[in-house]
């Protein structure tokens, strides 16, 4: 439903008729995202500072820009399908810029959040998730690391879940509350078989 | 001083690519902060922080609740964390950021953590040892210099501050108002110059390493091609090593110039130390002690140079 903003019908009207919208766009898809980011993605006034100072962009199709516009106009289905959207390294240059105190890096974090709920994530991301199911840590020791670590002086495995494994099912039931292992294993299977 | 001559304590939270990739850090870190009056408790069943690229963009709620378990943990040791790396800054020290502004998100966590015993309250601060050396309320640079006995006298060395520790600055609430600059800080520098070397500056020092966001692995010639660029403009200043203070940026420098070597074509030999490793070296470590033959590119030119 549009607001009106107490003009003379005339005008009101003819500010109806300009507003931009599209078939596709969704107003939710911006009400989550806002949720989700914690940041006010509708303040862009689109300047572009985000895309100036993002190191993905002049090496690929990525606009964070482009993003932001999305988010505003409600376009999910074009938002959430363009594999650019994991092109950002999150290096927040974006968000330390933006003259509107928008977090856009947020915003894309919140998009790729949104991505997930529909299966669409590449599967590296999950492949972190299993990885931290299985040992509590992203990037495992090894025997090599292990034997290293004893020369240093060091214990051979560091005093994480590694020594202690008994903080395991822990963190497994955190991670079950949100059904996360459970999709990550569903989603690896449907795409590696 | 206490007796002991240890001012502060912390508990130590390592991550994974610290102690799994490079051990050194950790033993360099515990070592080195020792003498300077800080000790580093290890933070016991402490996991991934998890990593905010993958586990962020998967689903924030539960990138909340697994950086709270962590926190938690040291929380009931009743210790400020004290970490080596940007990325575990991220996780840990935003989500305490987080969870004791927002309560609604506060509340959503300790709901979880219900399930395993586990409450936030809120109670502990979290530090980069990055921060803890330049704030002289815990040690700063005048402590670093003397206690220096190695001085890396003419070597010149460039900093890549990397981005989760300072970006974005809004955000962040360092007592050291000069590391809020995040356009060209120079607080690293004064760091390095501690030691006896000279801080070289180069072309877009700011930019990120490339790893982050999940992209190495979606994307790992993408990723490499901005180490490329950093490593490009780091060539034009013939600087003797990098230096950084996040073991994943680390890993993207130091494995990263394999990989370029693999699908570029480029070859750099540029040694890249973590700041922790180049103060023991300044401190007398050795680098047999420092593990510096772990990394992907020899140190060799360089420690010929400073030994």
């Amino acid at each position: 439903m549009a607001r009106t903003k107490g003009y003379p019908e005339a005008l009101e009207k003819k500010l109806q008729e300009q507003r931009y919208f599209r078939e596709d766009s969704n107003p939710e898809f911006s009400k989550e995202v806002k949720a989700i980011s914690r940041t006010i993605p509708h303040m862009c006034y689109q300047c572009g500072t985000c895309t100036g100072s993002c190191p993905s962009a002049p090496r690929s199709s990525y606009r964070i820009r482009k993003f932001m516009r999305r988010v505003v106009l409600g376009l999910e289905n074009e938002a959430l399908t363009d594999p650019d959207l994991w092109l950002c390294t999150t290096c927040y240059s974006c968000s330390d810029r933006c003259p509107r105190d928008i977090i856009p890096t947020d915003v894309i974090m919140s998009m790729r959040n949104l991505a997930f709920k529909r299966d669409i994530v590449p599967v590296n991301f999950l492949k972190t998730v299993t990885a931290i199911y299985a040992s509590g840590h992203g990037v495992p020791n090894n025997d090599v690391n292990r034997a290293a670590r004893e020369r240093l002086g060091l214990t051979r495995d560091p005093p994480t879940t590694h020594m202690y494994p008994e903080y395991m099912p822990a963190i497994r039931k955190i991670l079950d509350h949100y059904k996360l292992k459970a999709n990550a294993d569903r989603i690896i299977k449907e795409r590696e078989g | 001083m206490s007796e002991s001559g240890i001012n502060h304590k912390f508990a130590f939270y390592l991550g994974c690519i610290a102690p799994n990739r490079y051990p050194g850090v950790e033993s360099a870190s515990i070592k080195a902060m020792k003498k300077l009056g800080v000790e580093l408790v290890p933070l016991k069943g402490a996991s991934c922080c998890p990593a905010p690229g993958a586990f962020g963009s998967i689903d924030l709620a539960v990138f909340y609740a697994m950086a709270a378990r962590n926190l938690v943990l040291a929380e009931q040791m009743k210790m400020d964390i004290a970490l080596v790396c940007n990325g575990c800054y991220k996780s840990i020290w935003e989500v305490n950021h987080k969870l004791k502004h927002n309560k609604d998100l506060r509340d959503a966590v300790n709901e979880v953590l219900k399930e395993v015993d586990m409450e936030y309250k809120g109670t502990i601060n979290v530090y980069h040892t990055a921060e803890l050396l330049y704030n002289e309320k815990f040690i700063g640079v005048d402590k670093i210099r003397d206690s220096v006995t190695n001085p890396l006298t003419g070597a010149r060395i460039a900093v890549h501050y990397g981005c989760h520790l300072v970006k974005p600055h809004k955000d962040r609430e360092f007592e050291k108002e000069v590391m809020l600059n995040t356009e060209h800080p120079v607080w690293m520098e004064e760091l390095v110059a501690a030691l006896g070397a000279t801080p070289v500056e180069y072309r877009n020092k700011m930019q990120c390493c490339g790893a982050g966001g999940g992209v190495r692995g979606y994307d790992i010639v993408h990723a490499l091609d901005i180490t490329n660029e950093k490593l490009i403009n780091l060539k034009e200043e013939k600087v003797d090593a990098l230096t950084d203070i996040c073991p994943f940026c680390q890993l993207q420098f130091d494995r990263g110039q394999i990989e370029i070597q693999e699908k570029f074509g480029v070859t750099y030999n540029l040694p890249v130390l973590h700041f922790a490793e180049l103060l023991g070296l300044a401190q007398g470590m050795s680098p047999q002690d420092l593990g510096l033959d772990l990394h992907g590119i020899s140190c060799e030119p360089f420690l010929q140079k400073v030994l």
